[in-house]
């Protein structure tokens, strides 16, 4: 991502934003509410254009794509929304084979079922969810359905939005050991956009801050945590003073 | 000029849209399983309230014609002044009204809804064109069934002026059906469906897109679905017009 900005009706919510991502590694932006986390990350994925700068993905500029082109390169993404983004007409199983069935041509109906029991499985759902309607889910089970959608075509990139908000402090830790799982057992490069410093210090090999357009610190956790930045002094305090 | 100049910004991005949704009908996968289903819920499931406002427009219409006719000793007339008016006017017009009540009001809102709850960037995130998913479906089947309810407008409304003309006002049934004959043609018919296909690609457009457009939550949903029925009821007007002013002029 190369000097990303982007306003929306005057007020300036990205302001020349630049990093890279490395191939496998997972990625977290941290920030405030507000504070244009997830316009970042729908940068990311092509569901925003910039208004200056370019976002590339796998050497193809995708923020000079549009239409069916567009539509092609989010193929080697699985995303995870914030409230889950679940098809509420839909059942759980229609959600989750979605990805296979409607992109293109559609794997035999005997393959999908497997490919997504699986991929439930991974998220620790059985067979008992199948047939039901995501209004019959509790959130934690929700965001494990939107997981298992997310990873069902085995994307090469997971972009992740607040994934542990509003959840209880078991699912939140389930939910990151899912992310550590991704990665390490499928190699699927991350991106997390969180306000949960926990969460974030467990997750990421590398983490930045967001504040007021910019990206006032970014690096190892490590190099996060000792910043001198005001704001990531503050912000970090909230979480590592409990400690 | 701010509003004018957002309405003007507005006006563009839905022209795109539909030219967008145009390119994308043609695109396989094709899906005809969700056409079906969307012909099912604009075309079958309108066929009541069309049925019910065809059956007495054609009744009052027939009460009213009659009552002017009389003055000229033109009764015989009512049947085909009817038919024409039905063919030419009322049946495009009021069964894209009323269709756009009940289904285009329900399309803003489910895709509103979607929209708001982030459900139509989850199926572009997964590299499946929402448009192509969503809107395509919804256009083909209302170009097609709007044409179909207007005929299904068209008879029952003939047939209760039928039953208006020969059983409550006592018109002989020949003169009413051979003076329908003589006045109405084919192409009275074919204006009226020609019109009608207009009208379901104008409000399937327009409805499709107030509810891609929708922002802002629930209240944002319910403002884009007011807008996209009083939208397509003007839009369905004015074109009414435009192509009564072109086929018969001044």
């Amino acid at each position: 991502m190369n000097d990303v900005w982007k306003a929306f009706n005057g007020n300036q919510v990205l302001k020349g934003i630049t990093l890279h991502i490395a191939r496998g590694e997972t990625y977290v932006v941290l920030g405030g509410s507000g504070s244009g986390k997830t316009v970042l990350m729908k940068h990311v994925i092509g569901l925003f254009k910039p208004d200056r700068g370019s976002v590339f993905v796998d050497g193809v500029e995708i923020s000079a794509l549009e239409g069916k082109a567009l539509t092609e390169a989010r193929g080697v993404f699985g995303m995870v929304f914030q409230w889950a983004a679940l098809f509420d007409s839909m059942t759980v199983y229609e959600n989750v084979a979605f990805p296979l069935r409607e992109r293109g041509h559609s794997p035999p109906a005997e393959e999908v079922r497997e490919k997504c029991l699986a991929k439930l499985k991974v998220v620790d759902l059985g067979e008992e969810v199948l047939e039901r309607y995501p209004a019959e889910l509790s959130g934690g089970m929700r965001k494990r359905v939107a997981l298992a959608r997310a990873l069902v075509s085995d994307p090469k990139i997971v972009l992740y939005d607040e994934p542990t908000t509003g959840l209880d402090p078991i699912t939140t830790d389930y939910v990151d050991g899912m992310i550590l799982a991704a990665k390490q057992k499928l190699g699927i490069t991350s991106m997390v956009i969180s306000h949960d410093v926990a969460s974030a210090f467990k997750v990421a090999d590398r983490l930045a801050v967001l504040y007021d357009g910019h990206l006032v610190a970014e690096g190892t956790p490590a190099e996060v945590k000792s910043s001198r930045d005001p704001y990531v002094q503050r912000y970090l305090s909230t979480w590592f003073q409990k400690q | 000029m701010h509003r004018l100049k957002a309405a003007l910004e507005d006006f563009g991005g839905m022209i795109f849209f539909a030219l967008e949704t145009l390119a994308w009908v043609f695109r396989p996968p094709f899906r005809p399983g969700l056409i079906l289903s969307q012909m099912a819920f604009i075309g079958v499931g309108s066929i009541f309230i069309v049925g019910v406002t065809g059956t007495f427009t054609g009744m009052v219409f027939a009460l009213q014609v009659n009552y002017a006719m009389k003055q000229f000793a033109a009764e015989g007339y009512v049947g085909g002044t009817t038919a024409l008016a039905l063919a030419r006017e009322l049946a495009p017009v009021l069964t894209a009204l009323m269709v756009t009540g009940r289904s285009g009001s329900a399309i803003a809102t489910e895709l509103g809804t979607m929209r708001v709850t982030e459900q139509i960037d989850a199926m572009d995130s997964m590299a499946v064109s929402p448009i192509q998913y969503l809107v395509a479906p919804r256009v083909i089947a209302s170009v097609v069934m709007f044409p179909v309810l207007t005929m299904l407008f068209d008879g029952l409304g003939y047939a209760g002026a039928y039953l208006m003309g020969i059983y409550v006002s006592g018109i002989p049934a020949g003169p009413f059906i051979e003076h329908t004959r003589t006045i109405m043609l084919p192409e009275d018919l074919l204006h009226g469906l020609g019109k009608a296909v207009l009208f379901g690609l104008l409000v399937s457009v327009v409805t499709t897109w107030r509810g891609f457009s929708a922002s802002g939550g629930s209240r944002g949903v319910g403002e884009g679905t007011t807008r996209a029925v009083v939208t397509s009821s003007i839009g369905i007007l004015v074109v009414d017009y435009a192509m009564t002013l072109i086929s018969v002029g001044t």
